[in-house]
């Protein structure tokens, strides 16, 4: 907000027409600083953006020559059977993994807000899995669903219940990657954890004094007062989601047995819509795959704008209030 | 919490007080479980013997069966009933389901006895010879290729990685603080809008561009290269640190004649070390981790990073999770040492991640 206030404003009319030598050394002398970024941009991202747009629209081939075939990939995906299935997968993990994993986020932060004895021991333990590197985790956490052998069926069994085979059941496979994404959660509970802390004490205080108990401070207070974080934590995680990779990959090759042959398995219920792209990519179906990311690029696109437009009616920022 | 002005219900207060507290204490404890164990259960496995691993019930802490020395040899302990009473009896052989026990005390005293009868005597054992052996396993005949490469090419590309951000960020960064320029905050914001940018989108093109226009395919190239050009995330976090710096300040330096180098070079980086340090972890972070990166762009085993090299440790019928488990071990342990040496630096970091919102 601060920087806005800092450039020093161009009249519109003089903005076009000349600037002074003065201006127009700093303009360069600032496109001078940026130009690692500039270049970076050209070639990074317009360059490759607008590239695989117009794949998008070929069959494109590495050594002989590409035919455009106008929107043929695009018409192919409409029947493509697995292109509805990754992306159901996906949308079934938007809709469950992202909600489920913000939710429990912010009760941890709570939780690790409260004031209790070694409070900062228990912080470092919720944190730590996060930094275990994603393949790590993963190929951890395939031992752990082992059906017979695993640490979480064998604590089933101790309750009573006879634990799924997480692996080879596709009804399970979904709910075993929540499960796993659930524990790498630190870094979305320390951004909740900072939001919390900076709830005004005052405010908690007063509604103490009026009587209010411990869960209606928390609904009426800090839930309202961290409704910023929770729509960068839904974004965030919206985006994060559709582009779930990795681990998808681990469990299929752990699944399968060998590096990777059967992406998806079992029964493709692990078909993600960037594995499946992967999947693609790797067939060198090379202007399907990329007519699937720019999909993938517009919708992305239209659920963090419904997102952003839907917060309004339900995020709270402090400046607004005063 | 504070009970200000409530001192008259003094005793019930504190009775309820407890409470609560026993509650959360039960609640915070058990939530923990579920992120401590898994973490336990990966430091463990690493220490377990072939067997141990596939233990039923399995034990979290590394078991193995108790041996002793009788003559000179080494024998496997195991629980013997002889006469209505369990002893410790060493196995010296077993034939047929007939197995061959002997008094370790008194090596004449010998019995036999159906082996399925006996159960070993197990004790912790920790084998810290996993770790070596994980390391040095080499799985491709014909290479000289074990987890000692996968390491050091980590360590290379998350290096250059690192520096290469650092070089490219900083000018920028300050590109976009202290120098006014027409257009700026616009083309900030085209900044921030890459990050919206899927990965995918750029893959493809990409990877065409690295490998056939560049000839860079199966070489770091492709990984650090591009962080030569100015990350958005890192660009973003640097100027929210580089704004906090007062403007009277780099005034000063300027009317005394500073060139814009100059008081980027002496004045601001030297003022920016939490930052810096910040994103050098999160860029070694982001390296060390990085998967699809070296999926797509590395082809010979000799150049593989440790995320892309762990497959090795899942064979075709079983996997040797122990050494799996050792290996994981030694691929996070720079960052839970990177974590305990900066962990201000760390959560400070991720709460800039979210403020900006």
């Amino acid at each position: 907000m601060e920087a806005r206030r800092m450039v020093t404003p161009v009249p519109r009319a003089a903005r076009r027409r000349r600037w002074s030598p003065q201006v127009r050394r700093s303009f360069i002398k600032g496109i001078l600083f940026i130009s690692p970024w500039i270049l970076g941009f050209l070639f990074f991202n317009l360059y490759p953006m607008t590239k695989s747009f117009a794949m998008s629209f070929a069959e494109w081939h590495l050594r002989i020559p590409s035919e455009w075939i106008g929107l043929a990939n695009y018409a192919n995906l409409l029947h493509d059977r697995r292109f509805w299935t990754s992306l159901y997968n996906t949308v079934y993990m938007v809709l469950f993994a992202v909600p489920l994993t913000v939710f429990s986020a912010f009760v941890f932060a709570v939780l690790l807000n409260l004031k209790l004895r070694g409070r900062s021991v228990y912080r470092v333990i919720y944190y730590l899995p996060s930094i275990v590197p994603v393949v790590a985790s993963s190929m951890l956490w395939m031992w752990i669903f082992n059906t017979n052998n695993g640490i979480l069926n064998v604590f089933l069994g101790y309750l009573g219940i006879k634990g799924p085979s997480w692996l080879t059941d596709p009804a399970w496979s979904k709910p075993a990657l929540i499960l796993m994404g659930l524990w790498g959660i630190g870094n979305t509970v320390i951004i909740y954890l900072s939001g919390i802390q900076d709830v005004p004490v005052s405010l908690l205080e007063a509604a103490e004094i009026d009587g209010a108990t411990w869960l209606q401070r928390l609904w009426h207070i800090t839930v309202p007062m961290v409704s910023s974080i929770t729509l960068f934590n839904l974004i965030i995680g919206v985006i994060d989601m559709f582009q779930y990779f990795t681990q998808a990959y681990i469990f299929a090759a752990v699944q399968a047995g060998t590096t990777a042959q059967q992406l998806g398995s079992p029964l493709d219920s692990t078909l993600f819509y960037s594995v499946y792209l992967y999947n693609r990519f790797q067939t060198l179906k090379l202007g399907y795959a990329a007519a699937m990311a720019w999909i993938l690029f517009v919708i992305i696109l239209i659920c963090s704008l419904l997102l952003l437009r839907a917060s309004k009616r339900w995020t709270y920022y402090e400046s607004e209030g005063t | 919490m504070s009970a200000a002005g409530v001192t008259h219900t003094k005793h019930r207060i504190s009775w309820r007080k407890f409470l609560s507290r026993t509650l959360g204490h039960v609640i915070v404890f058990s939530v923990g479980l579920f992120f401590l164990i898994p973490t336990l259960w990966m430091s463990f496995t690493a220490f377990k013997s072939r067997t141990d691993v596939f233990r039923f019930p399995p034990t979290l802490l590394p078991y193995d069966v108790k041996e002793v020395t009788i003559n000179g040899e080494r024998y496997p302990l195991y629980r013997v009933p002889i006469d209505g009473q369990m002893r410790e009896f060493a196995r010296l052989k077993v034939e047929e389901g007939n197995g061959t026990y002997v008094n370790p005390q008194s090596p004449d005293e010998v019995v036999e006895m159906r082996a399925r009868l006996t159960e070993p005597v197990i004790a912790i054992k920790f084998h810290w010879n996993n770790f070596s052996d994980a390391m040095n396993r080499s799985t491709r005949p014909g290479l000289t290729v074990n987890f000692w490469t996968y390491l050091k090419n980590s360590t290379i590309v998350a290096a250059l990685t690192i520096f290469g951000t650092l070089v490219s960020c900083v000018p920028v960064a300050y590109g976009f603080s202290h120098i006014e320029w027409p257009g700026r905050d616009a083309v900030f914001v085209l900044v921030l809008s890459t990050m919206m940018l899927p990965f995918q989108v750029t893959m493809i093109p990409l990877y065409l561009f690295f490998t056939s226009t560049l000839g860079w395919g199966d070489t770091f190239l492709p990984l650090v290269v591009p962080s030569l050009f100015a990350s958005p995330f890192e660009i973003f976090l640097l100027r929210q640190f580089f704004l906090t710096i007062p403007k009277d300040l780099i005034d000063a330096a300027r009317v005394d004649g500073a060139s814009d180098l100059r008081i980027l070079l002496q004045l601001i980086v030297p003022l920016s070390k939490p930052i810096l340090t910040a994103i050098t972890i999160f860029t070694f972070l982001w390296a060390w981790n990085d998967f699809l990166g070296p999926l797509l762009y590395l082809n010979n085993p000799e150049h593989f990073t440790l995320a892309i090299g762990l497959q090795d440790f899942q064979g075709q019928r079983n996997t040797a999770w122990n050494q799996l488990m050792a290996a994981s071990v030694v691929f996070t342990a720079p960052i839970i040492l990177a974590f305990f040496f900066a962990q201000r630096t760390f959560i400070e970091g991720i709460k800039l991640t979210g403020t900006k919102g």
